[in-house]
């Protein structure tokens, strides 16, 4: 933007409003505007939307959490710091109008731990439903999700050490992955979600069974209806959410928090043998094969449980006048998959100008088909990420190039001085979009 | 097929012995019915049991123990028959999977009018193995599969799930191996991959799902050929057989145990699901096959029950109150009973039919149309249309054809187009005659139980490949001079090796007694050069050429290379490109391990696909 044409615009507005207590965002034009605030978490995410009002901004905080911090952006401490800074009106008094956790992954909520988020008002926390407190088939998922994950993190700390170097990569993957979905009810983050604050903000586990798949609107943010794109309530989607049962308990050496052991044995002892004595054809080769047989490898198993977390993710697009802007979070195949065979959505995700792109830009989380077919040209896209040793595949180029070949302007956190479009600003540990409404 | 040599006192052997299973999973039936017995070709066997094509190896890879093995030939164990059914003998088990997967055999068998080899020569990735070996209690797991680098069935044993278990008694143990279904269903994976072992490589959407599917339709329908339990279901239903009944769902204690609440692949749960593109994990996708293959099935048995029911109720159509005169139960029964045998055949026949890769559903309805034309072109029932239908209604179309009617669902004819298959045909279809014969004929086998004296006569595995070919070699060089010769008519490359995948003379008798011959050759060739971009699998191309047996090439079923020479082939190809690689990007999609590669892995990922240990894995 240029600054002289700021400067005219900027007198003209302040003559016209008069001041409130709430910080109105600087350089309008005329044009009411959105802004995307990207916070530089390292491997997390945590997007600030701000829209701007006439006597006032909206403000929806999209995510906080890491799993690992950068050294740009700082511990995630600094960033909460940042945030709740920003999010302070003149009054001294931090708000914000609503808080959207979208999954219980520790890269996406581990912020939310700390103490200084009571003192934030927010209106009202919006979770998966499967984040409801005493829905049967939301307490079922999440006691599955977290028993798994339990069970596997006991496991994979009493594995002995691997021996070659596949065997060590696979092993602190599965280890990373089940850290990171190691997130359990009693989590200081999960708590401040479902009952902290200040406010007495209401809490939404989306999409609830009476929206039935209509526009939300809330008293919350006048003037935006929220499309709830996901996750589903469909029972062949929900099996996304499954982690494998059974016998990956038994598998992961015995420390199941089932108390189930050793496997136990099906016959009584007399029929049992130690030696073979059929004219059979079996090689001691065999025999080790056989033992190996049964049950997934722990990498397997995390990979499972991180795919069934991420299926929980609450898909969102805002609409605010006619602008529409996608937040899917960490969904994966199911949700999105539902997502473009409805033709309502379907219409939705071509009119869309704002992307965060989803899993922090891995290939899996963005369908080809949704860039090549269904976006349009021009709009924006962010990707909180950063590229981990262990993961090299994440961000993935294909996606991203695939984006710029789209005309896309897009920004990642991990290398601010790239987004030089015009529509982002470019500041220590945080990159923000503008969107025009 | 014959008889066994006569027993050393000159005492003729029976042909058929005679065993007990559970007919449904043990948890269906307390009811009268579960427990049947059936009748298996009888050959001579060690304890095990251990016969010339099947071994039962009871090692139990969680507790680390063998179990003893069972002794067939036992006098008492004979004189009953069979061991009577029971979870708590390991013998028992040993005995219903040895029964159950020498009737899926059997079947197979007759079907395609030649004996199948299961035994595996040398190869790459594994040792030679004689025989096809079943292990009823490998490991512990709520899974089933079969390893194909191992030559085995592997079934796996469970707890059944406390908080969720359905019919079973919590904390029960759940045996895979005393399901028929699944034994059937693993049975018909292994000789699938004996038949057609190229049809592991997911190369477009269908392929897995046709294994799965597949198997499933072996099992559901040789369930129906168990007339007592039939009987008894149509009594109980009033026949409508569709009624969820043990008889239709499969595997249901396996669903009810692993906690998912219902069977695991049931075909029959929704009625309107029809084949989507967005459905592309295995077992769904199978399932609509399954799904379409009962629907005509069923149609067919309306249709050959009209008249019955006419008679029955007097034109009203409406049944009388209460139970079903008995009679009538055996009639609709041997009804049933005989229209499921016709499918079950149909469906199996139509292996001769399919092309050596790249399989799609629609393929599979043009081989099962074409094959049941072939042999019986008078179609009273109208078997074949009632398929065809329920095919449409499931939304299987398949790609290139002018319409639905019959005649254009037929594979290309090419009698015109292609010369007769050897000059030398006389001499040709006489050797591979008297091969089939060594097969049939009980006398020429030899009477110990060493493998095939020359099993290199029939498999060899080609230097850099990793499947075995089904060909004598000699047979194999004269087919490799016709198909270079014809190679654009066959819609070959003419820059890649053509290889012989496979040649059979087969016999099919009519149901009027017409004695059907036909000569069956594969052709296949490989290009590897995309093998990277395609996640590990390569492009493959090849034809099933099927001729009469005086030499004469009747019918192609085509998938041709890319630089064919045809305009027409050559489109067909580059659309098999494109799909190929559209089903790696959703699988890509879906996969939840593809953020997780490294660069060397993701190179191989389909390759990753091609293990039915994790297909099998709920």
């Amino acid at each position: 933007m240029a600054t002289t044409k700021n400067a005219k615009a900027t007198a003209k507005k302040v003559a016209a409003k008069k001041t409130t207590a709430r910080k109105t965002p600087a350089g309008a034009s005329g044009r009411r505007k959105m802004f995307v605030r990207m916070y530089d978490v390292g491997f997390g995410d945590a997007f600030l939307v701000r829209i701007s009002r006439r006597n006032g901004e909206l403000r929806i905080l999209f995510d906080c959490g890491s799993i690992q911090a950068s050294a740009a952006g700082g511990a995630m401490g600094n960033v909460v710091r940042k945030i709740i800074a920003d999010v302070t009106d003149a009054d001294g008094v931090a708000r914000i109008d609503v808080i959207v956790a979208t999954h219980r992954h520790k890269d996406h909520v581990s912020g939310f731990a700390d103490d200084a988020w009571n003192a934030v008002e927010v209106k009202e926390v919006w979770m998966p439903w499967t984040e409801h407190p005493t829905d049967p088939q939301a307490r079922r998922i999440r006691n599955l999700q977290s028993n798994l994950a339990l069970a596997l993190s006991a496991g994979l700390a009493a594995a002995p050490a691997a021996v070659d170097a596949a065997a060590q990569r696979a092993h602190s993957v599965a280890a990373d992955l089940v850290a990171n979905a190691l997130m359990l009810s009693n989590d200081g983050a999960m708590k401040m979600l479902h009952s902290g604050f200040s406010g007495l903000p209401e809490r939404r586990f989306l999409p609830s069974k009476a929206d039935d798949g209509r526009a939300l609107v809330t008293a919350a943010l006048p003037g935006v209806r929220i499309h709830v794109l996901g996750p589903s309530r469909d029972p062949e989607l929900i099996r996304d959410m499954d982690p494998p049962k059974g016998e990956s308990f038994l598998r992961v050496r015995g420390a199941g928090l089932g108390g189930h052991g050793a496997a136990p044995a099906p016959f009584v002892p007399e029929f049992m043998l130690t030696q073979s004595v059929g004219a059979w054809t079996f090689s001691p080769d065999d025999q080790a094969a056989i033992e190996g047989a049964g049950g997934l490898s722990e990498l397997a198993v995390a990979v499972a449980l991180d795919k069934a977390v991420n299926g929980t993710s609450l898909m969102l697009i805002l609409e605010v006048a006619g602008t529409l802007l996608l937040f899917p979070g960490d969904a994966q195949w199911g949700t999105w998959m539902a997502a473009l065979e409805d033709p309502h959505w379907r219409e939705l995700l071509q009119r869309v100008s704002f992307y965060k792109i989803g899993h922090h830009g891995s290939h899996n989380a963005t369908p080809q088909t949704f860039v090549r077919d269904l976006l349009p040209r021009g709009c924006c896209a962010m990707a909180s990420t950063l590229t981990r040793k262990i993961w090299p595949n994440i961000p993935r180029q294909e996606l991203l190039t695939g984006l710029i070949a789209k005309a896309a302007d897009v920004a990642r956190s991990d290398q601010p001085s790239a987004a030089t479009a015009r529509a982002f600003k470019v500041a220590p540990g945080v990159i923000e979009a503008t969107v025009l409404l | 097929m014959l008889r066994p040599p006569p027993s050393s006192d000159g005492i003729v052997q029976a042909a058929r012995r005679p065993l007990k299973i559970f007919a449904s999973d043990p948890l269906a039936g307390r009811t009268f019915g579960n427990r049947v017995r059936i009748d298996v070709v009888n050959e001579p066997l060690q304890e095990g049991p251990v016969g010339s094509r099947l071994e039962v190896i009871d090692y139990d890879g969680a507790q680390k123990c063998f179990y003893r093995p069972v002794n067939l030939d036992h006098p008492a164990v004979l004189l009953q028959g069979g061991l009577d059914p029971t979870e708590a003998d390991p013998r028992f088990h040993q005995q219903m999977v040895y029964a159950v997967a020498m009737k899926t055999l059997e079947n197979f068998d007759r079907a395609l009018g030649r004996v199948i080899r299961l035994g595996s020569s040398s190869r790459r990735q594994s040792s030679a193995y004689p025989r096809l070996r079943l292990f009823p209690h490998a490991f512990y797991g709520a899974n089933a599969f079969y390893q194909p680098a191992l030559n085995a069935v592997l079934f796996g044993y469970f707890r059944a799930d406390a908080a969720d278990v359905g019919p079973n008694l919590p904390g029960q143990t759940v045996f895979t191996c005393l399901s028929h279904d699944v034994i059937a269903h693993e049975m018909t994976h292994a000789i699938v991959d004996r038949l057609r072992p190229m049809f592991l490589e997911p190369s477009n959407v269908d392929v897995l799902a046709f294994h799965e599917g597949f198997s499933d339709i072996v099992a559901l329908f040789q369930h129906f050929s168990f007339q007592d339990i039939l009987r008894e279901q149509i009594q109980r239903t009033r026949l409508d057989i569709r009624s969820p009944t043990p008889l239709v769902q499969l595997a249901r204690q396996f669903g009810y145990a692993t906690g998912s609440g219902k069977a695991l692949r049931s075909a029959l749960d929704e009625p309107g699901t029809s084949l989507s593109d967005s459905t592309i994990e295995p077992h769904q996708r199978g399932s609509i096959l399954v799904a379409a293959v009962f629907d005509g099935f069923f149609k067919t048995y309306q249709r050959r029950i009209a008249d019955l029911v006419r008679i029955a109720t007097g034109g009203t159509g409406t049944l009388p109150q209460g139970d079903l005169h008995p009679d009538l139960v055996n009639r609709i029964a041997t009804e049933a009973s005989r229209t499921a045998q016709r499918v079950l055949d149909m469906c199996i026949r139509a292996f001769d039919y399919l092309p050596p890769v790249d399989v799609t559903f629609g393929d599979f309805l043009r081989a099962m149309i074409t094959a049941d034309f072939e042999l019986i072109p008078q179609d009273e029932s109208d078997c074949r249309g009632a398929m065809i239908e329920a095919f449409r209604l499931r939304g299987i179309y398949p790609a290139g054809v002018g319409s639905l009617a019959e005649e254009s669902l037929l594979w290309e004819n090419v009698e015109s187009r292609l010369p007769p298959l050897n000059s030398d045909a006389t001499s040709l279809v006489g050797r591979a005659f008297i091969q089939a014969m060594h097969a049939f004929d009980a006398t020429w086998q030899p009477a110990t139980f060493e493998p095939d004296a020359s099993p290199t006569e029939f498999q060899y595995a080609e230097a850099g490949e990793d499947y075995e070919v089904d060909v004598n070699r000699e047979l194999a060089m004269e087919l490799h001079a016709y198909a270079a010769a014809n190679a654009q008519a066959l819609g070959l490359s003419t820059k890649f090796k053509i290889q012989v995948r496979g040649f059979h003379p087969v016999f099919r008798v009519a149901p009027n007694g017409r004695l059907q011959i036909e000569l069956v050759a594969q052709f296949a060739q490989i290009d590897r050069h995309r093998s990277a971009l395609l996640g590990g699998i390569p492009f493959r191309g090849g034809c099933t050429l099927v001729a009469s047996s005086n030499g004469r090439c009747r019918y192609l079923v085509s998938k041709p290379m890319l630089d064919a020479s045809d305009p027409r082939h050559r489109s067909m190809a580059e659309a098999r490109l494109a799909r190929q690689e559209d089903y790696l990007q959703m699988c890509d999609l879906a996969n939840a391990m593809t953020p997780y590669y490294t660069a060397a892995d993701a190179e191989l990922r389909m390759r990753e696909l091609m293990n039915f240990a994790n297909l099998h894995r709920g």
